[in-house]
This record gives C-alpha cells, sequence and structure tokens, in this order.
C-alpha cells in the first residue's frame, strides 16, 4: 500500500554496508517507480481506497447511517425485497442504495468491507512473507538433511488443496475466535510455499556470490550472513512477491467468505456481499457491482502497483533506461532469477 | 512458480466466469412476449405429448419400500398407486385424502385399532397380471427390511409386532398383524388407536409389489408399475428417469389421475438457477416442462413482478411448514418463561419475512400449527408482536425477569442457504431483538453439524433456528413428535426441543388419535396448539409459501394444499 515505496529503502540502508551500491540503486528504483505514471495512480487508488476504509465511522456519520440497521421499509417485500427506486434504492440518505431484503446502507457496508478485505489480505500476505522468508532462508543455508526436509514440507503446502483445507479449518475452530484473524491465519500459515520457494532459489545464487564469500571469510556466521548481507539482497523479490500475493489474498478472502467460511454476518466484507449478490445480478445489478467494481479496481491497482515495483527493482529495466533495448535483448533472460517473479 | 500460476488460473476463472454470468444476463432476459403461449393455455388439455421435469434432487432408491413421500409423492405417485391417495384438487381440497385401489379409504372398527380396506377389482400390474392384497402385504412388509430403509417410521411404530419384524427376507413368515382373507381384502391390526391410518396408506410402502418380480435392493432398477406410467430408464440413481405409458393402467380405476403426456422426462441433480432459467426462457423442450423441488428465489420473483407473461406462468403453492425458533429450556436463560416471551415479543416478523425472501415467499406465523383447516388451524398470537415487533414490552419482560441491562445470548443457526436456517434469517432475529436489548452471537453450523445438534437431546442448544413440515396434513405428525413427551429420544435424532413432557398433553394426543372424524380431530389439535402456545416454548416465525415456474405449453395446474407444488399426475402439455 502506501507504505510500500519506503520498503526498499528501509532495505538499502542495511545494504549499504556491502560492497554493492544498494543505496544508490534503491534510490533509482525508486525514482524510476515515481516516474511511472500507471504506478502513481495505482497507489493513489490504493491510498484513497485505506483512507476510506480508515474513516468509515466518520463517513458513516456523515451520512447518517450505520452497517447494520434493517429498514424494511426501503425494500419491496412482495417482490423478493428488491430495494424501492431506481439504482438499488439510491437516494440522498442512501448515497449507494440499499441491500435488497435487508433495507442495509450499501455505502456504509461497503466502507466496513473495504476494513475487512484490505486487512485480511494485507494481514495474511505479512504471515505468508514471515514464514516464507524463514523457511526459504533455512532451507537456503542449512545443511543437505534441513534443505530436504524442509523443501518437501514446502512442497507439501504447496500441494495441498488450499480451500478445502481453510473450510476445514474454519468449520473446527471455536465460534468466538475473532474471524478477520482467523482468516488472516489460515491464508497465511496455509499459502506461503511460493515465497518459501522464491527466497530458497534466491539464497543458494547468493551464496556463492563474492560478497557472501567475503563476509564469510572475514568470520561472520551464518545468521549474521542471513541479516547483513541475504536478506537486503532478497528485498527486491520479495516485496515484489507480496504486491503480487495481496491481490491473491483479497480474492481467497472473497471465495472464502463466498463459501460461506468467510467473516461472520452481520459484518461486512465484499466477498460477503458479492456472494449474497450473486443471484440478484438481473433484478438489481447496483448490488452487485459496487462490491464486484470495488474488488476489482483494488486487484487491478495491487496488481499494476506490484509489476512496476518489480520493474523498479529489475537492474534489466535499468539498463533498458540506461542504453535502450538492444542491449536488453542480448541478456539471457533464463539466467536472471528476478525472471521467476514476473512469470 | 508454481504457487503465482495457480493463483492466477483461479483468478482467471473467477473472471470468466464473471464474463460468463454478465453474458448469460445479457442473453436471457425474460423473452417470453409470445401471445400465443396465454392463448393456448386456455385450451381443453388434451392426451399426447412429452412432459419435462426439471428438478433438483434426484428420485434417489426408486423403490417403494425407500420413498419417503407425502401424500404418495408426486413423481412416484405416477408409478405406485397406494390404497389410497391424495385429493388432486386446488388449495384445501387437496387436503383430503381419497381411496385409490381400495374402494374407500379404511373402514375402521370402534376404537381404530384395526382398519380394513378392500381393493377395487379389475386392477392390474404393467405386465397385465392382477393386483392382490397379498402384494399390498408384501409391499409393506418389505419395508421393515434393513436393506430397503428410508421410509417414514409409523408402520414399525403403529403395526403390532412391528418393532421387531425384519423383513420378508429374514423372516418369510411375514407380518401377523396384516391379515388377507382374500385376493382382494386387507386388514391392518395396530397397537394403538390411529385415526388418521388413512394418512398414512398414502404412502409408497402401500403400493402392491409382487412377490415373484422382487430382486430386493435391485428392485428400485425396474420396479413394477400400478400406475399410469412404467419405468423405461432410470439412469444414475434416480438422477434421469425416462416414463412411459402403461398400457395396463385404466381410467375407469384410477379418477385421480390424468396421466396426458405419453412420456415424462425426469432430469434431476440440476442447479436451482438453471432450472428456473430453462422455466423462464421456455424454448424448444423446455416449453412442456415443470419443477415439482424448485422454489423461484426472491431476486428470481423480483426479476418476473416486471413481466407479466412470466408472472402468469407462476404458480402459488401452500406446503403445511412452519419455521421457528426453537428454545430449550434446559439451557438458561431460556428456563425463565419471561424471557422466553421478551424473545416472543421483540420479533420483527417483517424483518424476518424480508430476509426469508419477501411477503411472497413467507407468511407471518403466530402459531405453530400451520394455518391450514386441516391441520385444525386455530388462531392465536399469546405474545403480540406485531408486525416489526414490540421492543418496549420486551424489556418490561426483561426487567421483571432480572435482566434489566439487557441479556446477552447465543443464537445457532445454519449455514446452508436456504433462506429458513440460514444467516440471513439468523441475522434479522439478531436485529430485531437489538431494539430490545438483547445481544445476540450468531452461531453459525454447517448443515450436518447443525441438524446433529438441533435434534439431540442431551446437547441442543438453547436458543437456534428450526423447521417442521407435516407428513400429512393433520394436526397428529406436526404437534406429536414436538410436544409428545414420551417422543423425547434420548439417543438419536430428538424433535422434542423444549425436551416438553406434560402428562395432560400427552393424554390429549392419545385421545386425538382415537379419533376417526378428521374434522373433529383436526379442531382438537388447534385447542391442543393454542393451549401449548401459551407456554412460549418456541417463536413461530413464518410459513413458507411455494412460488414455482412452469413452462410455456404446461396446461392443467394442480397445486393442492397437500404438497404446495404442482401435480405432474394432473398435467397436460398439448
Amino acid at each position: 500500500m502506501t507504505t510500500l515505496p519506503d520498503l526498499p529503502a528501509s532495505g538499502a540502508k542495511a545494504g549499504a554496508a556491502v560492497a554493492v551500491p544498494a543505496a544508490s540503486d534503491a534510490r533509482q528504483a525508486w525514482r524510476r517507480l515515481r516516474g511511472r505514471r500507471s504506478a502513481v495512480v495505482a497507489a493513489g487508488v490504493l491510498g484513497l481506497l485505506v483512507v476510506l476504509a480508515l474513516a468509515a465511522p466518520l463517513l458513516a456519520a456523515v451520512e447518517g447511517q450505520d452497517a447494520n440497521t434493517y429498514h424494511d421499509a426501503l425494500v419491496d417485500s412482495a417482490r423478493g425485497g428488491v430495494p424501492i427506486g431506481s439504482f438499488g434504492g439510491v437516494s440522498g440518505d442512501h448515497w449507494l442504495g440499499v441491500e435488497p431484503g435487508t433495507g442495509r446502507d450499501l455505502f456504509v457496508r461497503l466502507l466496513y468491507g473495504a476494513r475487512v478485505s484490505l486487512l485480511v489480505a494485507a494481514g495474511a500476505t505479512v504471515v505468508q512473507v514471515l514464514i516464507g522468508v524463514a523457511v526459504g532462508l533455512a532451507s537456503g543455508l542449512g545443511n543437505r538433511l534441513l534443505d530436504a526436509v524442509l523443501s518437501r514440507f514446502t512442497d507439501v503446502m504447496i500441494a495441498l488443496p488450499m480451500l478445502v483445507l481453510a473450510i476445514a479449518l474454519t468449520a473446527v475452530v471455536p465460534n468466538d475466535f475473532p474471524r478477520p484473524l482467523l482468516l488472516i491465519l489460515v491464508i497465511g500459515l496455509l499459502d506461503w510455499g511460493g515465497t518459501s520457494r522464491i527466497v530458497r532459489a534466491q539464497t543458494l545464487t547468493l551464496k556463492q556470490l563474492d560478497f557472501v564469500a567475503a563476509a564469510r571469510l572475514a568470520g561472520s556466521g551464518r545468521w549474521r550472513v542471513a541479516r547483513r548481507e541475504l536478506l537486503p539482497s532478497l528485498a527486491a523479490p520479495v516485496i515484489t512477491y507480496a504486491a503480487i500475493l495481496l491481490p491473491m489474498n483479497m480474492v481467497l478472502e472473497a471465495s472464502l467468505s463466498f463459501l460461506g467460511v468467510g467473516v461472520k454476518p452481520p459484518t461486512p466484507s465484499w466477498g460477503q456481499m458479492l456472494s449474497s449478490a450473486q443471484t440478484w445480478f438481473r433484478a438489481d445489478p447496483m448490488y452487485v457491482l459496487l462490491p464486484a467494481g470495488l474488488l476489482f479496481v483494488t486487484v487491478l491497482a495491487f496488481t499494476v502497483l506490484g509489476d512496476a515495483v518489480r520493474a523498479a527493482l529489475d537492474p534489466r529495466e535499468a539498463g533498458r533506461l540506461r542504453v535502450g533495448r538492444r542491449r536488453t535483448s542480448r541478456t539471457p533472460a533464463a539466467a536472471d532469477p528476478s525472471k521467476d517473479i514476473s512469470s | 512458480m508454481r504457487q503465482p500460476s495457480v493463483h492466477s488460473r483461479r483468478l482467471a476463472a473467477a473472471a470468466v466466469s464473471l464474463v460468463l454470468a454478465a453474458g448469460a444476463a445479457a442473453c436471457s432476459g425474460p423473452q417470453d412476449n409470445d401471445a400465443k403461449a396465454s392463448a393456448t393455455d386456455k385450451g381443453k388439455p388434451q392426451k399426447g405429448g412429452k412432459l419435462t421435469v426439471l428438478n433438483s434432487e434426484p428420485q434417489t432408491d426408486f423403490d417403494p419400500a425407500r420413498l419417503y413421500t407425502s401424500g404418495g409423492g408426486n413423481v412416484p405417485s405416477l408409478v405406485f398407486r397406494t390404497l389410497t391417495t391424495r385429493n388432486r384438487a386446488n388449495g384445501a381440497a387437496g387436503t383430503k385424502v381419497v381411496p385409490d385401489l381400495a374402494t374407500d379409504t379404511g373402514r375402521p372398527n370402534a376404537d381404530a385399532t384395526e382398519w380394513t380396506y378392500t381393493l377395487k377389482e379389475g386392477l392390474e400390474y404393467e405386465d397385465g397380471t392382477p393386483i392382490t392384497s397379498a402384494d399390498i402385504k408384501y409391499g409393506v412388509e418389505r419395508s421393515f427390511a434393513a436393506e430397503l430403509s428410508g421410509g417414514a417410521p409409523y408402520l414399525r411404530d403403529w403395526l403390532v409386532g412391528g418393532a421387531d419384524y425384519q423383513g420378508p427376507y429374514k423372516d418369510p413368515k411375514g407380518l401377523a398383524s396384516i391379515e388377507t382373507p382374500d385376493d382382494r381384502t386387507i386388514v391392518f391390526k395396530l397397537r394403538k388407536p390411529e385415526g388418521d391410518f388413512p394418512f398414512l396408506a398414502t404412502a409408497t410402502q402401500f403400493a402392491p409389489v409382487p412377490k415373484a418380480k422382487d430382486d430386493g435392493a435391485k428392485y428400485e432398477e425396474h420396479p413394477v408399475s400400478s400406475g399410469p406410467y412404467k419405468v423405461v430408464k432410470n439412469e444414475d440413481d434416480g438422477r434421469h428417469l425416462l416414463l412411459e405409458r402403461n398400457p395396463n393402467w385404466s381410467e375407469k380405476t384410477d379418477d385421480q389421475r390424468h396421466a396426458y403426456p405419453d412420456t415424462i422426462e425426469v432430469q434431476s441433480g440440476l442447479d436451482s438457477a438453471v432450472i428456473n432459467q430453462r422455466l423462464s426462457t421456455s424454448s424448444g423442450p423446455d416449453a412442456a416442462a415443470v419443477t415439482t423441488d424448485t422454489n423461484l428465489g426472491p431476486a428470481e420473483l423480483a426479476q418476473i413482478g416486471s413481466d407479466k407473461a412470466l408472472a402468469a406462468r407462476v404458480g402459488t403453492g401452500h406446503f403445511g411448514y412452519t419455521n421457528y425458533l426453537a428454545f430449550n429450556p434446559k439451557v438458561k436463560p431460556f428456563d425463565d418463561p419471561k424471557v422466553r416471551q421478551a424473545i416472543s415479543y421483540a420479533i420483527n416478523r417483517t424483518s424476518v419475512i424480508n430476509a426469508a425472501g419477501g411477503s411472497a415467499l413467507a407468511e407471518p406465523a403466530t402459531t405453530f400449527l400451520p394455518d391450514q383447516k386441516a391441520f385444525g388451524y386455530t388462531p392465536y398470537d399469546h405474545f403480540p408482536a406485531g408486525p416489526t415487533g414490540d421492543p418496549a414490552k420486551a424489556k418490561e419482560l426483561l426487567k421483571e425477569a432480572g435482566h434489566a441491562d439487557g441479556l446477552t445470548i447465543s443464537l445457532t443457526h445454519s449455514t446452508a442457504q436456504n433462506r429458513e436456517t440460514s444467516p440471513e434469517v439468523a441475522t434479522a432475529v439478531q436485529e430485531s431483538l437489538k431494539q430490545a436489548g438483547i445481544t445476540v452471537k450468531l452461531v453459525g453450523l454447517e448443515p450436518n453439524a447443525f441438524n446433529e445438534a438441533r435434534w439431540s437431546a442431551t446437547k441442543s442448544p438453547g436458543f437456534y433456528l428450526s423447521r417442521w413440515g407435516a407428513d400429512w396434513p393433520s394436526g397428529g405428525p406436526f404437534l406429536a413428535p414436538i410436544f409428545d413427551g414420551r417422543q423425547i429420544v434420548k439417543d438419536g435424532s430428538n424433535f422434542n426441543h423444549a425436551l416438553f413432557d406434560d402428562p395432560a398433553v400427552n393424554k390429549e394426543i392419545d385421545e386425538i388419535n382415537k379419533l376417526t372424524d378428521l374434522a373433529a380431530a383436526a379442531e382438537r389439535w388447534g385447542a391442543l396448539d393454542k393451549k401449548i402456545g401459551e407456554q412460549a416454548l418456541d417463536v413461530p416465525l413464518f410459513h413458507p409459501v411455494y412460488k414455482r415456474l412452469y413452462g410455456k405449453d404446461v396446461k392443467n395446474v394442480v397445486i393442492s394444499d397437500w404438497t404446495g407444488v404442482l401435480d405432474v399426475s394432473q398435467v397436460a402439455v398439448k
């Protein structure tokens, strides 16, 4: 989100100690990112969404509505509870109309829904990255046995049918457990295999490089090497991958809510709203288009931003800027580990 | 990089399905501008043609011993004739029980423990062999076999010796309590008075089964027909059924079934949205199609509301059914009648009905019995909440009960999307109780876990959404399983949610069961319901209404209050 562009800079501080001029790299990457109009727009959209989500109670007060109050008079009970009035019951009191069947205010529900959707997506991504980096690093730096065990474990985690397991898990957890936290944990704990693989591959490559060898010769232990030499260099691929994971987690939250194992009613989330809206696409298109549109815009913004971050951190992009296309075409693509990320 | 690609595929799949949905929306609007459709509707029904039944639930285990039906079922009743059957008429007249294979609805002895039936003359199976009373006896006996389980539990409970009988395969001597003095007479001996026996005799277990053709569990693949149609094809265990005319069925012995179409094809396992879409488009063979198990959803009703041609093709039916909030008074604070009454007062039935799909799909309920005369409906509203609830009165009662600062309770519901025990209804209850200062925590359980919890005598939650439908239109099967203290099942499915055991009520149930005058019995059931209602052991919420779409070539639509759905034996397509 808005803090994303800062991350490479903080990574660069640690990286400044090594021979690679990381600081200037990071500064260049930051400049390249700012130079991309799509990235700036995407970041702006996401920033706006976060602000709207945070200001949900305030905006609800401005509109004079809340998320859970029923307005039975605003729906036509004889016609299946379709909102009375055009565009799903849009009015001065209900800016984006009301929900069919209940008459709950859609504007406020969308705002509060954004909180759940963004929180779950961001939280799950953090958990995924933490576990993925830890397992990947341990696997890349450990002995052959540890590597084998962790790699097979990662394979198993990737092969697991994620959605089925998530449904099973959410079904057995006690009723009082806060659902957004549960969703974060379920998605985060089950879906870190991709991050771990990238980190392991990257670690294996970096381990062979001179600056790491130099650090080890200078007497640094494994932990110190990992912390001071490897982590800064891992920042780029991990951040890029996280930017791809975020929208996926948002869609995953939507699918889980869609299957009835997401947040508990009456808490709104975009996924839950989409789920109850699915049959209404003809009778009340607004009800479907609002959460679907917001989800679409958010996922698109994350994807565009993620792509921009990847490009900005990609050394080949730097080369492209400096000397044009001919040189990049000669670079063997397969040799570059960061190529993986774009696939 | 396997993970992201899996993800992106998932993402892509979601996008594709969205596009498809949008495409479907674009090309599938109500296009029934065909003026001819309503014109032909007026014509007299003719024989011939092919009727298609589009259903979501397959006709699994299509064996008369294994089917659990109300009044002999809809599709099963085309193949299996029974001693008695439901009157094929619109509305309340359709709740009557009428003779089918028998000449009357049964002749009881003085205390209704013995029922005698005489078969009509000239009854034949599809292969031309005569139907005898021994075949009916054998059909009933088969349903006791463990390998043919699935039917209603009444026979085992009612017949003398029924509790220990193992079925004709293990015990070829048969049940001594069913006597067949001659080929046309059959006598049932019951261990207690049952004035409702003629209703039970509509069940498919009372269909004749020729012993020579019985091959146990395999019989369902080619059951021998006694009705107007025979099974020509049964694929995928009832998912696809093809029925053709039975040449040996005669209209002369059957004044209930019309059998207009030449063939009837049942396609099931379909998604409800697909069924309603196909019926609404009504193109090709779907013009002569009906559904017997799929309701229109609220969104579909909203769509139809603006289309007169389509609205004319919607059949409305009432099936004896009640959705209610159940209390388990063994769980605090529901042991306190004041708390239960407060909740009864606080309920906003308008919100609840909207959650159930609106006033077209649900009618407010204040009585436990369905609002039909056959059940003995006696209006009462002991804790009048009005259409939107009376939170002030509820607060007053809570204060008297010592909960002046409000109350926090849990409401158990299922996560199934059925608009009956589902999250929408639970949320509407939660919201209306909030007005009375009651905080409701929702406990959503997966459907199987939910049923296990609510039908458990020992572990059932204190407050949950529940529903009850009758096996036949009478107060007995509605009230007895819920309020008869002797029907509390300790280890198994217990429907007596309040664990209610009142000797006076139990005695009255026994007394009413002795009545063979069904109208007199109905009146007493109604009075009993009203009396039990005073205890606020439940909060009746609504009676669902069935809205069923049918194809534009479909004629002679008959919807009885017994089943609430269009009767396939009456439908004509020409």
